[in-house]
């Protein structure tokens, strides 16, 4: 029964989605690699096995598929650094949501609750997303949970290809005194650290004091201090960065900073400290005391510093419109190289993805996108989506919806 | 720019002393006399003459025009197109554009200010469904740093809403965007009043959790009915007791007639003074709202927020109803599921492109970008195949919010007579990477981004970050 019910599946999503790896030559594009060689002119890129087989000028292939892309920009797929895609359906609606937990902490993995047929995930993919680093939402503990990542070809057996790679936390203001999470986090810490040691007699039935923690999340939070994973740390305000460093730095672990509206303020001792930021360069807006220095150039200040800056959108659902940030911080001094690394190769370079993912690299997966114009520009959208060198449709719901009102309309 | 002297409140007391007795003398109505006495009192400065020459335009009227110059003195357009340079002081926007200062024609800025705090946040009276009687400006806080934000991305005029718990949420207001520390020293002279209303999920999720009406749609529909009708019997009770006391001789006794402010906006909108403002997401909704609008003859302005409009987009524009719409948010409630891309560009093209489309932000950091926001949804309608232009597009974030807030004759376009409020960009509008470099507003430069101190801090962004700086 279930193997009928998977091939009426891949019926159902039209040959695009056969298993059977072709091969495509793109030819005469503009492409931006993302990596030191930055952008060439005139270039093919031939796809083979589901992996980027060469990258050059004339190149030439029998029985290739080919696309012409003269007065195309090809790029690497983009990488949504931090998003709920795939937890969430409808942001009111609780029981479409399934990214926090009432009853863990650091130990929340999302992994099992990802849904390949949301909505979200064609609408990013058409805007440009391919993988997409899925994080848990800040709940009701200051640690979240881990955040998984995950390709946005929307198969329905599709698994992680890189599960619970980072714990996500939260630290600034709120009904609780910042002390106070800050004692939370410390406790989480060496509880981890004592439940190692006696981990044995523990599980005797030796005594233990977890405190606001599972087994699980000491767990969890032992993969953190052994560094096999990095704490991401929501916060904005300069000072609580600075005492977060203080504290990664005290248990010798590794940190990315997210939101870091105050960031700029600090941003020669997170170049020093070699911390990534995750951002959203348009996000300004002072919308609290943790951010009254918000300002449009951030991204520019600390990339040009040297930090290594990954761009997200604020929303979800418009994961993609990391672009427009891109273009925004490109407005207001980055450049247009930087911006393209900080939706592509930074983001896998430190999720430990880059082996895969993120530039136009001869054995790398073949996750691209071509595009009607210049990938920074709002104006601009894909024209063509691959994702391990299969392409993948470019049609979304809301085009649905559109060709049916257009006929109603007597637009179309 | 600056702004006549206000807060002279013995001023104040004798205007509105001379107001009481005008109207006793005369037999003003009230609204007449609530409209003085709240009147705006923004009132610019003589502002130079200035020739800015060699720009693309795009006017807000429909035209694109190349390599061009406009000319203002004493705050108002006074030519297009023709390169009088005597005694202006000249700007030369070779490579630049021009554009009509951006309207956003639903913004909470002032009322949910930032930073976003308990003590600040005055946007919805959600302690009743029907609260027409509450006035925005009266919550809107004057130092909100997202005044000047908005103004660095060219936003010239902007209007104020309550937020949309309520099914009527009280009356919105128009403001320039010019420092002030008072809100009538804000108010667009003589910008009509508005009053918002709201469809849909959030008047029936916050009245219904608290187990009271309306916790449906059709709770919602028959709260708006109840109301109009309300509103009907009193403006009939008004008018017999206007009549009455026309009759008796002044010194009879007679029952006091007592004004109330809820009725008196509602009336306000049955008598075509104060403008419907809708915030409505479906196309069932929006067509229902059309016909309650019918049964009490008055008219929706605008449908705000209205993910769906492109479904019913020949309805709207055979009655003349605005759209403002996102061109991308989506998702983050039921009613906002349907997101097209091609909303803006639809609306705008039903009915043979008589459709009124409003790009509008409701957003601190969308109003930022309102440029960018049509841009998108240009180049998505452009990609299913509707042709529309720049020059026409420009008019989304220009002449149709101008329209809808009835103050088209005034601001909106670059036209001969109108305001001097402009901006020039430092490339194409459309494009993510240009920026607004000079902003006009009543011909006064409010903002310019090349010099450091271009523009006027607002009382939050002195000394918060360290008491010697400014904030930005």
């Amino acid at each position: 029964m279930k193997i009928i019910k998977y091939s009426l599946v891949f019926l159902f999503l039209s040959p695009l989605h056969a298993e059977i790896n072709e091969t495509i030559l793109i030819k005469n594009a503009t492409a931006m690699t993302a990596m030191k060689s930055g952008t060439l002119q005139n270039t093919d890129i031939l796809i083979v096995d589901g992996l980027i087989a060469k990258i050059g000028q004339n190149l030439d292939f029998e029985n290739a598929i080919v696309f012409d892309a003269t007065n195309h920009f090809v790029t690497p797929g983009l990488i949504a650094p931090h998003s709920m895609i795939g937890l969430q359906e409808i942001e009111l609606e609780a029981e479409t949501r399934d990214d926090s937990t009432d009853y863990f902490s650091s130990g929340f993995s999302i992994v099992d609750a990802y849904n390949p047929s949301s909505a979200l995930i064609p609408h990013n993919r058409t805007g440009g997303i391919t993988t997409a680093i899925v994080t848990p939402s800040s709940g009701h503990h200051v640690f979240s949970g881990m955040a998984s990542v995950f390709k946005l070809d929307g198969k329905l057996t599709e698994e992680s290809i890189g599960q619970d790679i980072a714990m996500v936390m939260s630290f600034g203001g709120s009904e609780d005194s910042r002390a106070s999470q800050m004692l939370l986090i410390k406790d989480g810490f060496i509880k981890a650290k004592n439940y190692h040691k006696s981990r044995s007699q523990i599980m005797r039935g030796g005594y233990f004091d977890f405190g606001y923690y599972t087994p699980r999340d000491l767990e969890a939070i032992l993969r953190v201090v052994n560094k096999e994973i990095p704490l991401i740390v929501r916060t904005d305000r300069a000072r609580d960065i600075l005492r977060m460093i203080a504290f990664s730095n005290s248990h010798e672990i590794d940190i990315i900073l997210a939101g870091a509206k105050e960031a700029w303020r600090i941003a020669d001792k997170i170049a020093l400290e070699s911390i990534p930021v995750i951002l959203d360069p348009m996000d300004n807006i002072p919308s609290s005391f943790d951010s009254i220095a918000a300002r449009m150039d951030n991204a520019s200040i600390l990339n040009n510093a040297g930090v290594k800056i990954l761009i997200t959108s604020q929303s979800t659902h418009n994961s993609y419109l990391s672009r427009q940030g891109a273009g925004n911080a490109v407005a207001y001094g980055l450049s247009e190289e930087d911006a393209l690394k900080a939706l592509t190769i930074n983001v896998a370079s430190v999720f430990g993805l880059d082996e895969r993912i993120g530039t136009l690299e001869v054995g790398k997966d073949a996750d691209l996108l071509i595009w009607d114009g210049h990938p920074l520009e709002v104006s601009s959208f894909t024209k063509k989506i691959y994702i391990d060198g299969k392409e993948i449709s470019t049609v979304t719901r809301s085009q649905r919806l559109r060709d049916r009102y257009l006929k109603k309309l007597g637009l179309d | 720019m600056k702004n006549i002297p206000e807060n002279k409140v013995s001023n104040v007391l004798i205007i509105l002393l001379l107001l009481i007795h005008t109207q006793l003398a005369y037999g003003e109505s009230e609204s007449e006399l609530i409209n003085q006495v709240y009147q705006s009192t923004y009132k610019p400065d003589t502002s130079p003459r200035i020739l800015i020459k060699n720009a693309t335009i795009l006017t807000g009227t429909g035209e694109l025009l190349e390599n061009s110059s406009i000319l203002i003195d004493s705050n108002r357009i006074v030519s297009i197109g023709n390169d009088d340079t005597n005694n202006a002081e000249i700007i030369d926007a070779k490579g630049k554009w021009i554009t009509p200062g951006i309207i956003d024609i639903h913004s909470h800025m002032g009322v949910y200010p930032a930073p976003s705090l308990r003590g600040n946040s005055d946007g919805n009276e959600a302690t009743n469904p029907v609260t027409p009687h509450v006035w925005a400006e009266h919550s809107v806080w004057t130092q909100d740093p997202q005044f000047t934000l908005a103004l660095k991305g060219g936003i010239t005029t902007f209007h104020v809403l309550p937020g949309s718990a309520n099914l009527f949420g009280g009356r919105g207001v128009t403001l320039k965007n010019t420092r002030s520390v008072t809100v009538q020293g804000m108010k667009f002279p003589n910008a009509p009043y508005t009053l918002k209303m709201a469809c849909g999920e959030n008047p029936k999720r916050v009245y219904g959790n608290r187990d009271s009406e309306p916790s449906t749609r059709m709770g919602n529909v028959a709260g708006y009915r109840e109301a109009w009708i309300d509103a009907q019997s009193y403006m009939q009770a008004k008018a017999l007791s206007e009549k009455l006391s026309d009759e008796e001789e002044s010194d009879q006794e007679q029952e006091l007639f007592k004004r109330d402010l809820k009725m008196e906006t509602l009336s306000g909108v049955l008598k075509g003074e104060i403008l419907i403002q809708n915030h409505c997401y479906r196309g069932e909704e929006m067509a229902v709202m059309i016909d309650i609008a019918k049964e009490f003859n008055y008219r929706v302005t605008t449908f705000h927020h209205a993910i769906e409009a492109y479904k019913v987009a020949d309805l709207l524009a055979d009655n003349g109803v605005c759209a403002a719409m996102w061109a991308d948010w989506w998702g983050f409630k039921n009613e906002a599921y349907d997101m097209v891309w091609e909303n803006v560009a639809m609306v705008d093209q039903a009915v043979n492109g008589t459709g009124c489309a409003i790009v509008h932000s409701d957003s601190a950091v969308g109003i930022q970008h309102l440029n960018q926001e049509a841009s998108k949804a240009l180049s998505a309608g452009l990609r299913a195949g509707l042709e529309i232009s720049k020059a026409r597009a420009i008019q989304w974030i220009t002449l149709n919010p101008a329209k809808a807030l009835g103050i088209s004759d005034q601001v909106g376009s670059l036209e001969v007579g109108k305001m001097a409020d402009l901006v020039i960009w430092d490339g194409d509008p459309f494009s993510t990477f240009s920026k607004a470099e000079k902003v006009f507003i009543d011909g006064h430069l409010s903002f310019d981004a090349t010099k450091k101190n271009g523009f006027i801090r607002t009382d939050f962004d002195l000394g918060i970050i360290n008491p010697e700086g400014d904030r930005l």
